[in-house]
């Protein structure tokens, strides 16, 4: 299509297009397919050529199972992963059996009166409710299973996170080589980290935690590597002015100055890895993650809601407590200190001990709520009322059904109908006309590379159920975010809202999906689209709020209407936000969509828990290395040229 | 040198000998700054085209000068001048790239770290344009910030601190963090840090820009007030004349890098050495600067045993009101000693700018030929001799 339009164009209005740069660089690319079609042509022009392949199935096979035949006797399984996976094992369950002894109470009262010394009373309270619930909905152990689990991976992930960032922090060259890496991690999918951790340990709980510290820890690094480099110069001039050493000045200076970033880089990894140790479900981590993963297996929706709340309760929990304790660096040195780290670990043993005379560690089995009873017959109510045939508007099922046959279908034949080499194309047009040429390449390679995997089939299923849900994400969060960015009473409404979204980890949205629409691509893609929602509204409000208000105000007094104040102002103007939301919201939903094989949304995502499932870690393997490249074909195609020329400076 | 190996500091200086000595001070910014110094077509260039020739910037362009015992030394230019990459080559916290600047006779570019670092620790200390105070410490942490590097024992260091923070005014917010602080406290905060490791030299980068008017009036009356207390030597960068000429002993006035003027403000106002000077200081009003010394001419008889006195190192100012009130010439008095007298055509001469002819060699008789002869017929000795 793109050989035919430029041409045209061309012709018409030639030495206009000649200008601009956009079109010179698809007529490069026109004249660069025209030159070698003929020879692309020879390998026919449906689905990728089978010529093209490579067959990693057995290589992959091979060494699998060469790994599983060594783990007990080779000396790089006995003498480093060994230890390793021990020394993961024995502190999990160190601190599982430290919760375990500490009770019910004991960890209440701790949990709260850390929230109450961070970040204040009301957050307590809400500590202690929290824990409180989970307890009630019968889940303190699988909480205690999960918290344990997260415990361990956050002190490595922040230990491993904080030295790399300190390495990128005072070395210009560490940190040039660091970045990219980083960036990429964290555009990656949370699956695609489980095959290779599961490769090297099996499946279990050294897996979870190493598959966790692999996903959490470059946050961390990142803004450890921020902080030390954002810090103020002059003050920096002035502390090495009095005299200081290297030592000193990173140690009274550097890191101090960088608190908030450490802070916020500990926030994020904590979020982090609550989202991937419950999806490490799926790979032995056991817990909260675990319930749910059995529960939405036998699409058992009350007993998944009921592991599912104690893990959205965790999260808000956690979120807020960290947060405040970012935020209020500076404003809690005015706060008399409400209680002593020594007092709060004093009251904690006491509690504890208490609890054990009156023996009453133990969750009292009577005071527990089975929800998941009501829930299911609410949701056997729903699907017998609600799934089909409701006059006018019809069922739940039946817009799955529909939005999969006139929207996800047709996308899917679509790409699949097209010519391999086109698509190419169009990918290489996208990336080069958004960003530079460079990102360009790499977007083509990944997605060539997924041809040469032999997976070019499923990764468009993927990829169409991505579009279709980035569509739907931007369409709504697009005119969510300008309402907000207009009206502020829109905005304090939705503010609440967006947090607690923003906090709940991927793999939570899939049960209410379940309850609504069933199983399927399309379920799939409606968890997609409420996940990567809240950020696309936020990152939208917020370009068009940050819009320079003397260019706005100039437009007003020239009489512009609010419509004209709209396009011709502010969105032109917040153009690399609504850039970055697209690129955030194609990254967010990549991320759900690929979990959503999980509830029947096929093609990678599918693959990779089959994989994991029944052992058959080559295709799992190629299912994620396949997850890899196109994660990093979409954020490369979205990736504006601003935020790589920043980089460069 | 080579004989006084052993390197006790031997010599004591006399009270005129200077703090620093900066000779032939060159800072090039840039690939291979090192060649510009040294080759002298290169150093020749001016900024533009040594800019495309060799895609260097020189910030500060073969300067000299002495700081005298304390003295306060102001370094005075516009944006971009070189004046602030001036003072950080002092400590080095800029390596220069070519040049010497000695400290108490001690060579500056030839210390190792650990020298560097006492220099920085125990002689120089520098107060920052923005301040520069560590922002999680409270007000006695960053006065004390110095003394920790040190390594000062905690109660020593707090005990000092309280004392210099009381010192400049700041009595009672103790506790306080730099973000609870107004600018003026601010910089009072970062003026008693330099203070408390009680340095030889204090450096000013422009200490007061970011300040509000009647605050910045305030710490320029504040740093004349501990001048004149402890006699302090200072060096202070600004970029505001009024500033340098109510703080400054001498100023030096840069320009592009260079030292365009260096001397006492009456020598810059009333001899500006070309027509940057003299368009830099039109506005400012002399009789505030120029002393009595510059004005007065030799007592005629009878004159030197009644009227006014005022001493020679009055101002203008001070003098004509002096004058008004008489409604008589006065006498310009040192120590008893009648040095001449100051009327009020005098006065109303250096007030005008007109007695420059007197110490200008500059000959532009064909321009003020009608106003020359009125001045040479009331002043018929040169009485300025410092100026020349």
């Amino acid at each position: 299509m793109a050989t035919l339009t430029v041409p045209n164009a061309t012709a018409t209005a030639r030495p206009r297009v000649l200008r601009s740069r956009a079109a010179g660089k698809l007529l490069l690319l026109a004249l660069l397919t025209a030159v070698l079609l003929p020879f692309l042509g020879r390998w026919g022009n449906g689905a990728w050529p089978h010529a093209l392949t490579v067959d990693l199935t057995k290589p992959l096979t091979t060494a699998s199972d060469w790994i599983i035949d060594n783990r007990d006797s080779h000396p790089l399984f006995l003498y480093f992963f060994g230890y390793v996976s021990d020394a993961v094992v024995l502190s999990v369950r160190a601190v599982y059996l430290t919760l375990l002894a500490a009770g019910w109470p004991g960890v209440t009262v701790f949990a709260a009166l850390v929230a109450w010394r961070v970040a204040g009373v009301r957050l307590a309270a809400g500590t202690a409710v929290a824990f409180l619930a989970c307890g009630v909905l019968g889940m303190w152990v699988p909480t205690m299973q999960t918290l344990a689990l997260m415990v361990v991976a956050v002190l490595v992930s922040v230990v491993v996170g904080a030295l790399l960032g300190l390495a990128g922090g005072l070395s210009e060259r560490l940190d040039r080589a660091l970045r990219p890496v980083l960036d990429t991690m964290q555009v990656l999918p949370a699956f695609a980290y489980l095959l290779p951790v599961v490769l090297v340990f099996g499946i279990g709980v050294p897996a979870a935690v190493l598959a966790t510290v692999v996903y959490a820890a470059p946050p961390m690094a990142r803004l450890t590597a921020l902080g030390l480099r954002g810090a103020d110069p002059e003050v920096l001039e002035a502390v090495e002015s009095l005299g200081a050493t290297r030592r000193q000045r990173l140690l009274t200076a550097r890191i101090p100055l960088a608190r908030k970033e450490l802070l916020l880089g500990l926030n994020q990894t904590i979020m982090m890895a609550l989202s991937m140790a419950v999806i490490a479900s799926v790979i032995g981590a056991g817990g909260l993650g675990d319930r749910v993963y059995q529960a939405l297996a036998s699409v058992d929706v009350g007993a998944a809601l009921a592991a599912g709340i104690p893990i959205v309760l965790l999260a808000v929990v956690l979120d807020r407590v960290t947060a405040a304790a970012g935020s209020g660096a500076e404003a809690a040195d005015q706060r008399p200190r409400a209680i002593g780290w020594l007092y709060a670990l004093a009251a904690t043993v006491a509690v504890a001990l208490a609890a054990r005379l009156l023996t009453a560690l133990d969750w009292p089995s009577g005071a527990t709520v089975n929800i998941a009873e009501p829930v299911n017959r609410a949701v056997d109510w729903m699907t017998s009322h609600l799934y089909s045939g409701v006059p006018v508007i019809g069922g739940t099922a039946d817009w799955a059904g529909h939005f999969t046959t006139w929207v996800l279908d047709p996308v899917r034949d679509g790409l699949q109908w097209l010519p391999w080499w086109s698509v190419l194309l169009v990918v290489a047009a996208l990336a080069w006309l958004i960003g530079t040429w460079r990102t360009a390449l790499t977007a083509v390679l990944a997605m060539a590379a997924i041809g040469v995997l032999g997976v070019w089939e499923p990764s468009l299923d993927t990829l169409s159920q991505v579009l279709a849900a980035v569509a739907v994400t931007l369409v709504l969060g697009f005119a969510t975010g300008v309402a907000a960015a207009r009206s502020d009473r829109v905005e304090r409404v939705l503010r609440p809202v967006l947090d607690v979204f923003q906090t709940m980890p991927q793999f939570v949205y899939l049960i209410p999906v379940v309850a609504l629409f069933g199983v399927g691509r399309a379920p799939a893609v409606a968890a997609a689209v409420v996940y990567a929602l809240p950020a696309v509204v936020r990152i939208t409000a917020q370009g068009l709020r940050q819009v320079d208000p003397a260019a706005l105000e100039s437009a007003r007094s020239l009489g512009a209407t609010g419509r004209q104040q709209l396009w011709q102002v502010q969105l032109p103007l917040a153009r690399r936000s609504l850039l970055l939301a697209v690129n955030q919201g194609v990254v967010l939903v990549l991320a759900v969509v690929i979990i959503g094989g999980l509830v029947g949304g096929g093609a990678l995502g599918y693959n990779a828990v089959f994989g994991l499932a029944q052992g058959d870690l080559a295709t799992g393997l190629v299912a994620g290395a396949a997850i890899v490249c196109l994660g990093l074909m979409l954020d490369r195609v979205t990736q504006p040229t601003e935020r790589r020329t920043r980089k460069g400076a | 040198m080579t004989l006084n190996v052993p390197n006790v500091p031997t010599r004591k200086p006399p009270t005129d000998a200077p703090v620093f000595s900066v000779d032939g001070l060159w800072k090039v910014f840039g690939p291979k700054s090192e060649r510009v110094p040294a080759d002298p077509e290169l150093a020749a260039l001016p900024a533009a085209e040594l800019r495309t020739r060799t895609g260097c910037t020189a910030a500060v362009r073969d300067v000299s000068f002495d700081v005298r015992k304390g003295e306060v030394f102001v370094v005075m230019g516009l944006s971009g001048s070189g004046k602030s990459t001036l003072v950080r080559c002092l400590t080095r916290l800029i390596e220069p790239t070519a040049g010497t600047i000695a400290i108490d006779g001690e060579d500056v570019r030839a210390m190792d770290r650990a020298r560097l670092r006492e220099l920085r620790r125990h002689r120089a200390a520098m107060v920052f344009q923005h301040f520069g105070l560590l922002p999680h410490r409270t007000v006695l942490d960053n006065v004390a910030y110095g003394l920790e590097i040190q390594g000062v024992s905690r109660a020593e260091r707090r005990e000092r601190a309280a004392e210099v923070v009381a010192k400049v005014g700041l009595d009672g917010m103790e506790k306080r963090r730099p973000a609870q602080l107004s600018g003026g406290q601010r910089q009072r905060v970062g003026l008693a840090r330099a203070l408390a490791v009680d340095p030889e030299v204090l450096l000013f980068d422009e200490p007061f820009s970011a300040l509000d008017p009647l605050i910045r009036r305030d710490m320029q009356e504040e740093v004349a007030r501990l001048h004149s207390e402890e006699g302090r030597t200072m060096v202070f960068i600004t970029h505001d004349l009024t500033e340098a000429l109510k703080l400054g002993d001498r100023i030096a006035l840069m320009r592009d890098g260079e030292v365009v003027q260096l001397g006492t403000p009456e020598e810059i106002v009333g001899s500006p050495a070309d027509d940057y000077v003299r368009e830099f200081v039109r506005d400012i009003p002399r009789e505030q600067v120029m002393t009595a010394r510059r004005a007065m001419r030799p007592a005629h008889a009878g004159e030197s045993g009644h009227g006014p006195a005022v001493r020679p190192d009055a101002t203008v100012a001070e003098a004509i009101e002096a004058v008004a009130r008489a409604g008589a010439p006065a006498r310009v008095m040192d120590e008893g000693k009648c040095l001449g007298v100051v009327d009020s055509d005098r006065l109303l001469g250096v007030v005008a700018g007109v007695d420059e002819a007197a110490v200008d060699p500059e000959p532009q008789e064909a321009a003020n030929a009608p106003r020359r002869e009125q001045v040479t017929e009331t002043a018929p000795v040169s009485t300025t001799p410092e100026a020349v």
